[in-house]
C-alpha cells in the first residue's frame, strides 16, 4: 500500500507533493454561510487535525473534500483530480479518499466482512475471495477479526468504528478524512479507535481529522488548523498551538477544552 | 429469578413466590380468581355479567355449528367453492399448487424464523377443518391424501431447512438466497402450471383458486410498481416526482371498487384482453399507490449516514439505492405492506361485486342460489369468512415470525 512503513516524528513532509489543495472554498446553506474564503493545501502523508466550535464549519469542509457536500465557490484538487460535476472525477476522487464517520454509519443489513468487501467488489470488481482476503487481513489490522461474520448491531461501538475504518481502507484510499470518529463512543472505547487511528498514521497515510482529542492532536497532528465561524482563523504545529496560540478566539476555544 | 444459595443445599430457604407455586394448581386458580375476578362488590357483578354474555355467545356458536347448521350447502357445493368453472379432469394442477405453496411455507419458516407451539396447533386446527371439508360426504378419499401429502412437504421442507446452520457464512447465504429465489419464482410456476400446457384457460379460474390467484398477483405486481413509483416521488427532478405524486394520489382518491369499474368499461376499449387480466392490473395499479407511499415513509426514516457511506465507499447512485437504501427501506416497510396485502386479499371478494368473475364469495352466492341451499346463507357466508380469516391469519402470522428474524441484521 505505501512504501513508508517506518515513518518518524521528524518527516521530511517539505519535499512531499501537495496531495488536497483547496482555494477560496465557499460554501453556503440556504442563507448561511458555513465556508467562508478557505485555502489550504496538505501534503502526502501528513496529519492535519481540524478543531473548532461546533457549528464552525470544521465537519463541512471534510465533507466537501469528498463531495458529501457540494462547494458553491472555489476550487478544491485532490491527488491532480479537479472536483467539478464530471461523475468520474467524482468517482475518482471517492474511491483515493475514505471517509470514517461520527455515528459509524455502518450497513446495520450487512455482516462486518460484507460492510468491508461491499466497495472493493462492487467498485474495483475484485473476486470475492480476494475481497474476503483483504477483508480479513483489514480485520486483523483493527484487532477484530473474530468479528467477521457478526453484524453491526452485535458489535460495541468502539468495535463498529474500527468495522468503519477498515471498510474505508478496504477501497486502498490514498487519503483517510475522519469526522469526529470517537464523539459518539463511550469513553472507555475511545483509545481503542485512537491507537487504530495512531498506528495508520505512522504507516504513512494522510489522514484529515476532526476530533476534539486533543491528546491525539498533540501526539500524531503534524499540522493543526482552528477554524471558527467557516473561517480558518489559525494553523500551525501542535506546539504553536499549545504553547503560543496567537489569535483570541483560538485561546479561548483551547482553555474551555482544555 | 432463581436465587438458591449454592453452598449450603441443606439449608435452602425457598423465597415466598417458589412456595406459592408448589400449592395445587387448583388452590392458586381459586386464589386468582378471588383477586381478579370477585375482588368487590361490583367486580363480582361485572364478571358474573360477562360470563353469562360469554357463555350465551358460546352456546350460540356451538349450536349453530354442530345442530343447527347445515353444512350440506358446504360439502354438497366443495367444487363450485372452491375452482368453480375449473376443468375438473385438471383437479391434479390445483393440488401440485397446494403442496407447492405448503411446501414454501415450510422452508419459508425453517430458514427465517421455527415452528412454535402455537404454530402446530394453528396446522393441527386449519388441517381438521380442511380434512373435515374434503372427506366429509363420501367424497373421494384422494383430496384428503393429496392434503395430507401437502401438510408432510410443509414439514419435510421445515424439518430440512431449520437443521442448517443460521450463523452467517456462505452457506447460510446460499440457503436464503435460493428460498428467496424460489419464493419470487413461486407465482409464476404456479400461474404456469395452473394455465399452461392444457391447463385451464384464463376465465375458468373460479372461487378460491381466482381468489387465490388474483392477491398474489395484486400484491407483488403492486411491490413491482411501487419501488420505482417511491423512488420517483421522493426524486429531485420535477417532472418525475410530480408525475408519480400524481398517480399516487389519483389511484388512491377513488375506491378500489370505482377502479374496478374502469376495468370493467374504460380498459375494455384500451387494452381488452381477458376480464381477469384486467382485473390484475387494476389490482396492481392500486396496491401500488399505497405500497409507494409505505416505502417512501420507510426511505425518509432511513439514517442519512447510509446512503452517505454508501457514496463514501465509492459507490454510485444506483448501486447505493439498490444495495444499502432499498433493502433496508423494504425491511422496515414490512409490516405497513402486510395489513395492504391482508387488506387486497380480502378485497378480491369485489370482483364479484362489479365484474362478472366468479369468486369464492361470488359462488357462494352461486350455492345459496340453488333451491334446495336457500335456507343456508349463513353457513354459507360464515364459511366464506372464516376461509378468508384463515388465510389473513398465515399471512399476518408468517410476516410476524420472518419480521422477528429479520431483526436481527437491525441497528
Amino acid at each position: 500500500m505505501t512504501t513508508e512503513t517506518e515513518a518518524t516524528p521528524t518527516r521530511d513532509l517539505e519535499s512531499m507533493e501537495d496531495i488536497i489543495i483547496a482555494e477560496n472554498v465557499d460554501k453556503w446553506f440556504g442563507d448561511f454561510q458555513a465556508l467562508d474564503n478557505i485555502s489550504m493545501r496538505i501534503k502526502e502523508h501528513e496529519i492535519v487535525v481540524v478543531l473548532g466550535p461546533s457549528g464552525s464549519g470544521k465537519s463541512t469542509f471534510i465533507r466537501c473534500l469528498n463531495r458529501l457536500e457540494e462547494h458553491d465557490a472555489g476550487r478544491i484538487v485532490i491527488d491532480g483530480i479537479e472536483m467539478n460535476d464530471d461523475v468520474r472525477n467524482l468517482n475518482a476522487i471517492r474511491s483515493e479518499v475514505g471517509m470514517v464517520f461520527q455515528q459509524f454509519n455502518l450497513f446495520p443489513h450487512l455482516s462486518v466482512m460484507n460492510n468491508i468487501t461491499l466497495g472493493p467488489r462492487k467498485v474495483r470488481r475484485m473476486p470475492k475471495l480476494d475481497a474476503d482476503a483483504l477483508a480479513m487481513q483489514l480485520l486483523e489490522r483493527v484487532g477484530i477479526p473474530e468479528q467477521a461474520e457478526k453484524y453491526p448491531a452485535q458489535l460495541s461501538g468502539g468495535q463498529q468504528q474500527r468495522v468503519a475504518i477498515a471498510r474505508a481502507l478496504a477501497m486502498q484510499p490514498k487519503i483517510m478524512l475522519f469526522d469526529e470518529p470517537t464523539s459518539a463512543l463511550d469513553p472507555e472505547m475511545i483509545k481503542e479507535v485512537l491507537d487504530v487511528m495512531q498506528e495508520l498514521a505512522r504507516s504513512g497515510m494522510t489522514m484529515i481529522v476532526v476530533t476534539h482529542e486533543m491528546g491525539f492532536a498533540r501526539e500524531v497532528a503534524d499540522r493543526l488548523i482552528f477554524f471558527d465561524e467557516g473561517s480558518l482563523v489559525e494553523e500551525g504545529t501542535p506546539q504553536h498551538f499549545f504553547e503560543n496560540p496567537q489569535e483570541d478566539r483560538t485561546k479561548l476555544f483551547l482553555s474551555q477544552i482544555l | 429469578m432463581v436465587d438458591m444459595p449454592a453452598q449450603n443445599p441443606q439449608r435452602i430457604v425457598l423465597p415466598p413466590h417458589r412456595e406459592r407455586a408448589r400449592r395445587p394448581r387448583i388452590v392458586r386458580f381459586r386464589e386468582w380468581a378471588r383477586r381478579n375476578l370477585f375482588n368487590s362488590r361490583a367486580g363480582t357483578a361485572l364478571t358474573i355479567i360477562t360470563a353469562a354474555i360469554l357463555a350465551l355467545i358460546v352456546y350460540g356458536v356451538v349450536y349453530f355449528v354442530f345442530v343447527d347448521a347445515n353444512w350440506r350447502v358446504i360439502t354438497e357445493n366443495r367444487w363450485l367453492l372452491f375452482a368453480g368453472g375449473y376443468p375438473m379432469d385438471q383437479e391434479w394442477r390445483l393440488w401440485f399448487s397446494v403442496m407447492f405453496v405448503f411446501l414454501l411455507i415450510g422452508l419459508t419458516y425453517g430458514t427465517w424464523a421455527s415452528l412454535g407451539r402455537r404454530d402446530h396447533l394453528f396446522i393441527v386446527l386449519a388441517s381438521g377443518f380442511a380434512i373435515l371439508l374434503l372427506a366429509h360426504g363420501g367424497a373421494a378419499i384422494w383430496s384428503t391424501i393429496w392434503y395430507l401429502i401437502a401438510v408432510g412437504l410443509l414439514y419435510a421442507g421445515y424439518a430440512i431447512m431449520i437443521r442448517m446452520p443460521r450463523e452467517a457464512g456462505p452457506g447460510r447465504t446460499l440457503q436464503q438466497r435460493s428460498v428467496a429465489g424460489l419464493l419470487i419464482a413461486a407465482l409464476p410456476i404456479i400461474l404456469i402450471v395452473l394455465l399452461a400446457f392444457g391447463g385451464a384457460r384464463p376465465r375458468e379460474l373460479e372461487g378460491f383458486v381466482l381468489n387465490l390467484v388474483l392477491a398474489p398477483v395484486g400484491i407483488a405486481g403492486g411491490l413491482v410498481i411501487a419501488i420505482p413509483l417511491a423512488l420517483g416521488r421522493a426524486s429531485r427532478m420535477r417532472a418525475i416526482s410530480w408525475t408519480c405524486t400524481t398517480y399516487i394520489e389519483v389511484v388512491r382518491g377513488a375506491p378500489l371498487l370505482g377502479w374496478l369499474f374502469v376495468a370493467l368499461f374504460i380498459l375494455d376499449d384500451v387494452i381488452g384482453g381477458e376480464l381477469i387480466v384486467r382485473a390484475m392490473v387494476v389490482l396492481a395499479v392500486f396496491t401500488a399507490a399505497y405500497m409507494a407511499e409505505y416505502i417512501r415513509g420507510a426511505l425518509q426514516a432511513l439514517p442519512g449516514g447510509q446512503s452517505e457511506a454508501a457514496h463514501a465507499v465509492g459507490l454510485n447512485q444506483f448501486q447505493s439505492m439498490q444495495l444499502i437504501v432499498m433493502p433496508q427501506a423494504l425491511r422496515i416497510s414490512i409490516p405497513p405492506m402486510v395489513g395492504q396485502a391482508i387488506s387486497i386479499w380480502k378485497d378480491t371478494t369485489l370482483v364479484t361485486v362489479i365484474l362478472p368473475l366468479r369468486e369464492l364469495k361470488g359462488n357462494a352466492d352461486s350455492a345459496i342460489a340453488q333451491f334446495e341451499f336457500t335456507p343456508d346463507r349463513i353457513e354459507a357466508y360464515v364459511f366464506v369468512a372464516v376461509v378468508f380469516w384463515v388465510v389473513a391469519f398465515i399471512m399476518s402470522r408468517i410476516s410476524q415470525r420472518v419480521e422477528g428474524s429479520l431483526g436481527i441484521g437491525e441497528r
